[in-house]
């Protein structure tokens, strides 16, 4: 059978329309969130906050509430919690180790006392792009909506912020706010991630277009829409190849991104103009 | 006042009273606490004991501190090449008004690289970037201008340009400087000694 027939086949199946169409609502949030983790150098979050679900998961086991949301809670309320950190230039990737260490900590510590399996625990984070359910098709969609209007509506505020937090503040930006709304949305969003996709895909939807753009664009606005760009063409293009070859889509989207990020980093760097001005404008006038 | 890093206190006792409309050149050893004086002033330096005020006012609320930081113009040390890429045109709409802001750059030099990234620029282009910002922060209605050594990356037609500028402007200036000839152009100068303020002119 060829492979343009073997996607046709597959298609008609209904998991598959869902987690194509997941792909593609993530690749218009998700990416976003990268340029953000990229811009606030906060790398090690999706392990924070795997560590911090797992920490929510355990806590509603324990009382007894839907574990799902008591860690998307718990990730919100760790964001929130750490923004104060960033106040200074690499306080918040240092926050990001020690949320990781004590997460997991109280997290096994609750399990111990609730008498919780840690391995179950464990496995009501692991999502696959081919079990998702409308309900999560409906978090993407929320988060392909709020992410780029965020962009949309504050991108002033937001490449002074990403740039320099002093002069952000210096110019007006209420930065304690956005910092702290940046870091939910950046929470929320790798933890909903993780959930619906795994947590090897989370890195090829957020961070690996993000770090390929970050190299391509030179203003917040153009890294951002290279990376948007960047998520829709590797999803579309690596669900596509999986279904082909009948191979699982995670890694395939995960060597995918990684290989568009490889090449963005080998293409030598774009030559800025001449820092001198063009001649003739610098030139003495002859009058 | 009184600011501290850590156990050691940076500004030590500084009382100054500077009148609307004044020039002051800020000079002094490194070190001896000019840059923190500026940041205090600003809010960027938290550990302050006393009392500062700008325009009578003083920063009990989140609404006085912006207005502080509406009614003060900075000109950073240094300034920061930026974790981020931040277009030069960015910098200067960041001062409030876009228009003077960029018809001061073109003033200076460098208005026909605003659709630069800040990191692509020289130190010397990007402190004019960061002049033209301050300019276009008080057509915005900054009455106050803190300039932390705004002529140190440029050359000497710069110098002489920059402290032109400075000095022409209808603000409060108050400038942190080792530029004898900008210090002259001020209506008064004080010295900083470890973390100590005496007038010397």
């Amino acid at each position: 059978m060829s492979a343009l027939g073997q996607i046709g086949e597959l298609w008609q199946l209904v998991p598959v329309q869902r987690a194509g169409g997941g792909l593609l609502l993530a690749a218009f949030g998700l990416p976003i969130v990268g340029v953000v983790i990229v811009g606030l150098d906060i790398m090690p979050v999706r392990f924070a906050m795997m560590h911090v679900a797992l920490l929510g998961i355990a806590v509603g086991q324990l009382v007894g509430l839907d574990p799902v949301l008591c860690a998307l809670v718990a990730c919100a309320l760790a964001g929130a919690g750490v923004a104060p950190l960033a106040r200074t230039a690499d306080g918040l990737s240092g926050a990001m180790g020690l949320l990781m260490s004590l997460a997991i900590a109280a997290a096994l510590l609750l399990l111990a006392l609730s008498g919780v399996n840690a391995n179950g625990a464990f496995a009501l984070l692991w999502g696959s792009i081919l079990a998702v359910r409308p309900a999560d098709l409906a978090v993407l969609g929320a988060l392909a909506l709020a992410v780029p209007a965020l962009f949309v509506w504050r991108r002033r505020d937001l490449a002074l912020l990403l740039h320099d937090r002093e002069l952000a503040q210096c110019s007006g930006v209420a930065v304690q706010r956005l910092t702290v709304l940046l870091l939910v949305l950046v929470a929320v969003a790798v933890a909903g991630a993780i959930r619906l996709t795994g947590a090897l895909l989370v890195d090829a939807l957020t961070l690996l277009p993000a770090l390929a753009a970050r190299r391509l664009g030179r203003s917040l606005v153009s890294i951002t829409a290279w990376a948007v760009g960047i998520g829709v063409v590797v999803n579309v293009a690596g669900f596509l190849l999986s279904l082909a070859w009948d191979l699982p889509p995670g890694p395939v989207l995960v060597l995918a991104a990684g290989a568009v990020a490889l090449v963005a980093h080998l293409i030598p760097e774009r030559r800025t103009r001449s820092w001198r001005l063009p001649a003739a404008s610098s030139a003495p006038s002859p009058h | 006042m009184v600011c501290r890093h850590g156990r050691l206190e940076a500004v030590q006792g500084v009382d100054l009273d500077v009148a609307p409309g004044e020039r002051i050149a800020l000079t002094g050893t490194n070190g001896s606490g000019k840059t923190t004086l500026l940041r205090a002033v600003l809010g960027l330096h938290r550990r302050v004991d006393g009392e500062i005020l700008v325009g009578g006012r003083g920063t009990r609320t989140a609404a006085e501190w912006a207005w502080r930081r509406r009614a003060c113009a900075w000109i950073p040390q240094r300034p920061a090449a930026g974790r981020f890429p931040l277009l030069a045109g960015e910098l200067l709409a960041s001062s409030g008004s876009p228009a003077e802001a960029a018809e001061a750059a073109g003033r200076l030099g460098v208005g026909m690289m605003a659709d630069r990234p800040l990191s692509s620029l020289s130190g010397g282009q990007l402190q004019r970037m960061h002049l033209a910002r301050a300019v276009g922060c008080v057509a915005a209605g900054a009455g106050v201008l803190l300039a932390d050594e705004p002529t140190a990356a440029l050359d000497f037609a710069g110098q002489e340009e920059a402290a032109e500028l400075l000095t022409t402007l209808s603000v409060t200036l108050l400038v942190v400087t080792h530029d004898r000839a900008m210090a002259a152009r001020c209506d008064r100068t004080w010295e900083m000694a470890a973390g100590r303020l005496r007038e010397v002119s």
